[in-house]
């Protein structure tokens, strides 16, 4: 999404679904992961008659309040939306001046989707011409309309490919920037959004910045320290600008170097400590690479308020330390929701007995390992202070740095603010009132300036940008092959002083395309670019003119530097359908990928998976938990909703295997692993795939590991972990793994 | 209010999404034992596109309610807003109750050692029992009282999509006529910017 219009969020929000004519939902599940959320897409029905369509390869409970549903084969979305792109364009249902003014290689996406007729869709997807035609005429015809998805779409070899394709159809329909439409991509957990804007990952700095030198110097200067200190930390330069390992993959980091295992690139060494702060690592892919890598680590801390499961599963007997972290409750701070609104969190209690908070984990840390000074000190420098307060300091810190996203509105004394004035402001458009006037709740980036209103929709040119308005971002150049890469004449957001397109604003251009004259002292004080202008002066001039800081192009459908410029499919790694392999096959292995060596093509030419694997498997979530589960397993109500781990199997496939309602069953991977869990019919699935929840842990491959529960910390309920049994599978951009698409073989325990 | 409130339930089954927030939270909240199921959701057809629905049933606290016809030892009682409750130090656990009710309310706590809920127990509405108003032997026996404190039943208030309503009966009606009402008329909200609403 980053890589079509500029940023990789929810573009809406979860009450501007209520404006939605239709909501067309791929790969997610949100009246069981977003129940509360839910509701707006109830009240969309309810009151404006939306139609709900729901993709996806399980008859889920949001399909269940869909008035259309599709059982679609996992990992075939691309096709399926080829077929409604298809549909679209033949019918001339697209948006004609929506894509000549604000879209990039558009016709390169009609191409593409000609190949794609409902005849073929209908053979590879599973999906009747029909039913796919009903779809794409009620949804074309419905607007606005909102596209939704979550880990369904994302965790696929191809996710990348399909998170692009989604938009595109979004952008064909002109169904961007407007109310009621938009891709609203759901947030899996707490806070995730604010997690990933402060880049708790390995390939960026906050605020996605990159790893450049240049962002490391602006960042350097920012946390106030010294550039060559900061790189003196690293084993040489090239290191430091190097993407770090992936959550998927960081067991590829220890286990390299044994026979069969993936080829590293981390400056000669492998991985020897992991330290887990509040990650259920045991939800995710290849438990059984996970446990041996845990196996092999010479020192593993985890600090979360549940015993971490990574403790259970690993036989590693020494070095390995629980700490017991505070809650959110226990704590306070800005979090960040899943439409990139802040809300302040107050502290409830004081940390329980020996927990300690996260930062003050941190802390100490730093401490110990001798650069707490150097740590804390960004904290210092807005105010010039001696000492600092945790955590408002640090959000002032964040806003003061992040320009990126557009955090500079975001101190703490302002989502306070919005907080405690919770109740003035409507609850679909996030308009305030009262007090609140001029603002939308939560302060939605980007929020240009201490005093600009929050973004409630991205892409709006139906506002001014000091009301939240903006074009697509000029991220990728202004020209490409010739072509103009900004946006159309006249696409400008209402109230600029540039009726058209413009590029990012710069210290050079701000004069040009602003049409102002800059005073000798503004010139003096101004940064380079709006991304690293801690003097404001760009973003606030930028209000004045009704300009976006970071410009106003088009978007693309076309993302020349991925391996599929335009997306196209490729058929899984483990595909049911071998003779599509041949036509739609997976991606080159590659190298070096977060420091990986990756495997595609050779694990699927290695041999025809579906003869010995020959049902298809799912994974997903359970309304009554949440991610590793560990916390609701610890719960008895909520543990005794699904006290044991099951695979949810249609009664034909069970009959074809001699299984009845409530046997043990075993299910094998082409890993070479398996898991013992409990069948359990269901009409849900069809009879070529099962579904299992990932929830579970404290089972290995039929061992019950119960006993080793530090005494009274046992949850009340163990099992399987489904993550035992996904297959191998990492997407070719991200790194993400592919749980949702697999093979297995099943057979009675 | 010069007349007297009917305390009431109603599920929306447009609404009711089978999350069991109702049923976790009633059992949270009283401290229910495993197994006893004041709340309960109920899904029927599960997994066939068209004809799965939900709803979550308890105890309807019935005008003319058939447990108090039928106890035996005449345990129960209607409080003046409509509220059935009952006595458990009276109630024998012969589970009559359960044959009269329509909606398979009773619960009959299994465990010994589980059975502070006494002989049967059910849905109270959140407003306690016949023993002093927030004592520890009320909360012992039958859980929060919640209408005591002016605040909704834990199972509404819950609720995720607000599917479960409770309250006054004519207040129940008004929200969902209200409901009905605003089929098809649109979003209940002011524009976006704030040139519309409040003039420049």
């Amino acid at each position: 999404m980053a890589n079509t219009w500029g940023y990789g969020a929810m573009t809406n929000s979860l009450g501007d679904i209520q404006n939605a004519k239709a909501i067309i939902i791929f790969g997610a599940n949100p009246a069981v992961n977003h129940p509360v959320g839910f509701g707006h897409f109830l009240k969309a029905k309810e009151r404006n008659n939306a139609q709900i369509i729901v993709v996806d390869p399980r008859m889920t409970k949001t399909a269940a309040k869909a008035d259309i549903y599709a059982q679609i084969r996992p990992g075939t979305d691309i096709p399926f939306m080829y077929g409604m792109l298809h549909l679209i364009f033949k019918n001339g249902w697209h948006d004609e001046k929506f894509i000549n003014d604000r879209v990039y290689a558009m016709d390169e996406v009609m191409e593409e989707a000609k190949k794609w007729t409902p005849e073929k869709v209908e053979d590879v997807t599973g999906v009747s011409v029909e039913k796919l035609m009903q779809i794409t005429r009620v949804y074309s015809r419905s607007t606005p309309g909102t596209l939704i998805w979550a880990m369904g779409l994302t965790q696929h070899n191809i996710g990348s490919s399909n998170t692009r394709l989604a938009p595109i159809i979004q952008l064909a329909l002109g169904n961007m920037g407007v109310e009621g439409g938009g891709t609203n991509i759901l947030r899996g957990h707490d806070n995730v959004q604010g997690a990933t804007d402060m880049c708790c990952l390995s390939h960026t700095l906050p605020g996605y910045y990159g790893l450049s030198a240049g962002s490391w110097k602006y960042f350097a200067k920012s946390w106030g320290v010294d550039y060559e200190w900061l790189a003196g930390r690293f084993k040489d330069k090239k290191m430091m600008s190097a993407k770090g390992f992936s959550l998927s993959r960081w067991y590829a980091g220890v286990l390299a170097g044994k026979p069969g295992e993936d080829k590293i690139h981390n400056a000669g060494t492998n991985l020897k400590a992991l330290f887990v702060m509040g990650n259920g690592i045991t939800s995710i892919a290849q438990q059984a690479k996970v446990k041996e890598a845990l196996d092999d680590l010479e020192l593993i801390v985890l600090a979360d308020p549940f015993v971490n499961e990574a403790a259970i599963l690993t036989d590693k007997q020494d070095d390995v330390f629980i700490l017991p972290a505070a809650t959110q409750f226990e704590t306070s701070g800005s979090v960040t929701a899943t439409n990139r609104s802040a809300q302040w969190r107050s502290k409830v209690v004081e940390p329980l007995y020996e927990s300690k908070t996260d930062h003050e984990v941190m802390f100490e840390l730093a401490k110990r390992l001798g650069f707490y000074g150097e740590y804390t000190k960004g904290m210092l420098i807005r105010e010039n202070k001696k000492e600092f307060t945790f955590p408002e300091d640090a959000t002032d810190e964040i806003a003061r740095i992040i320009k990126t996203i557009g955090l500079t509105g975001w101190t703490a004394e302002r989502i306070k603010k919005h907080t405690d004035n919770w109740h003035m402001f409507d609850k679909v458009s996030l308009r305030g009132f009262g007090p609140m006037k001029g603002e939308y709740y939560g302060l939605p980036w980007p929020c240009w300036t201490e005093t600009h209103s929050g973004s409630p929709i991205l892409y709006n040119i139906s506002l001014p940008v000091k009301e939240g308005g903006m074009g697509f971002r000029n991220r990728f150049g202004v020209e490409r092959e010739g072509v103009d890469l900004l946006a159309g004449k006249g696409s400008a957001p209402v109230g600029s002083a540039n009726p058209d397109g413009y590029p990012e604003i710069t210290a050079e251009n701000i004069e040009e395309v602003l049409g102002i004259t800059l005073t000798d002292e503004e010139k003096a004080k101004i940064g380079k670019n709006w991304k690293v202008d801690t003097s404001n002066i760009i973003a606030q001039k930028c209000m004045e003119a009704g300009i976006a800081p970071y410009g106003n192009a088009k978007a693309r459908a076309k993302v020349w530097t991925f391996p599929d410029p335009i997306p196209i499919h490729r058929e899984p790694l483990h595909s049911p359908r071998s003779d599509l392999t041949k036509a739609h096959p997976t991606y080159k292995d590659k190298e070096n990928h977060y420091r990986v060596d990756t495997k595609y093509a050779s694990v699927q030419s290695e041999k025809d998976w579906s003869k010995d694997f020959p049902v298809n498997l799912v994974t997903g979530r359970l309304v009554n938990m949440n991610g590793a589960g560990v916390a609701e397993r610890g719960s008895k109500y909520l543990a005794a909703l699904t006290p044991e781990m099951f695979c949810d199997m249609h009664p034909d496939l069970a009959f074809n295997l001699g299984i009845k309602n409530g046997n043990m069953i075993w299910i094998h991977s082409p890993e070479g692993t398996k898991i013992k869990v409990k069948a359990k019919f269901s009409f849900s699935v069809s009879p070529d795939r099962v579904f299992l929840p990932f929830h579970y842990a404290g089972h290995f491959q039929g061992e019950d590991l119960s006993h080793k529960y530090p005494e009274g910390t046992t949850p009340y309920a163990v099992g399987e972990s489904a993550n035992t049994v996904t297959n191998y599978g990492y997407d070719i951009i991200t790194q993400i793994p592919e749980t949702k698409g697999g093979l297995c073989h099943i057979e009675k325990a | 209010m010069g007349e007297l409130a009917r305390m009431k339930f109603y599920c929306d089954d447009q609404r009711c999404i089978d999350c069991d927030g109702c049923s976790v939270a009633c059992a949270e909240a009283h401290e229910l034992p495993t197994g006893v199921s004041r709340r309960k959701v109920i899904t029927l057809n599960e997994g066939i596109f068209g004809k799965e629905f939900s709803t979550s049933v308890a105890c309807m606290h019935c005008t003319d309610a058939p447990c108090e016809q039928v106890c035996p030892v005449d345990c129960f009682y209607i409080r003046e807003d409509g509220i059935v409750l009952h006595d458990k130090e009276i109630c024998i656990g012969c589970g009559y109750c359960l044959y009269a009710c329509p909606f398979g309310a009773p619960q009959f706590p299994r465990d010994g050692a589980f059975g502070t809920k006494g002989a049967m127990d059910k849905c109270t509405m959140c407003a306690g029992g016949p023993e002093e108003t927030n004592s520890a032997k009320e909360r012992e026996l039958y859980g929060q009282n919640r209408i005591s404190e002016g605040k909704v039943p834990v199972c509404a208030a819950m609720c995720s999509t607000k599917a479960l309503l409770v309250g006054d009966g004519q207040a129940i009606a008004d929200i969902y006529r209200k409901r009905v009402a605003s089929r098809g008329h649109g979003v209940q909200s002011s524009p976006y910017g704030w040139g519309s609403a409040y003039g420049k």
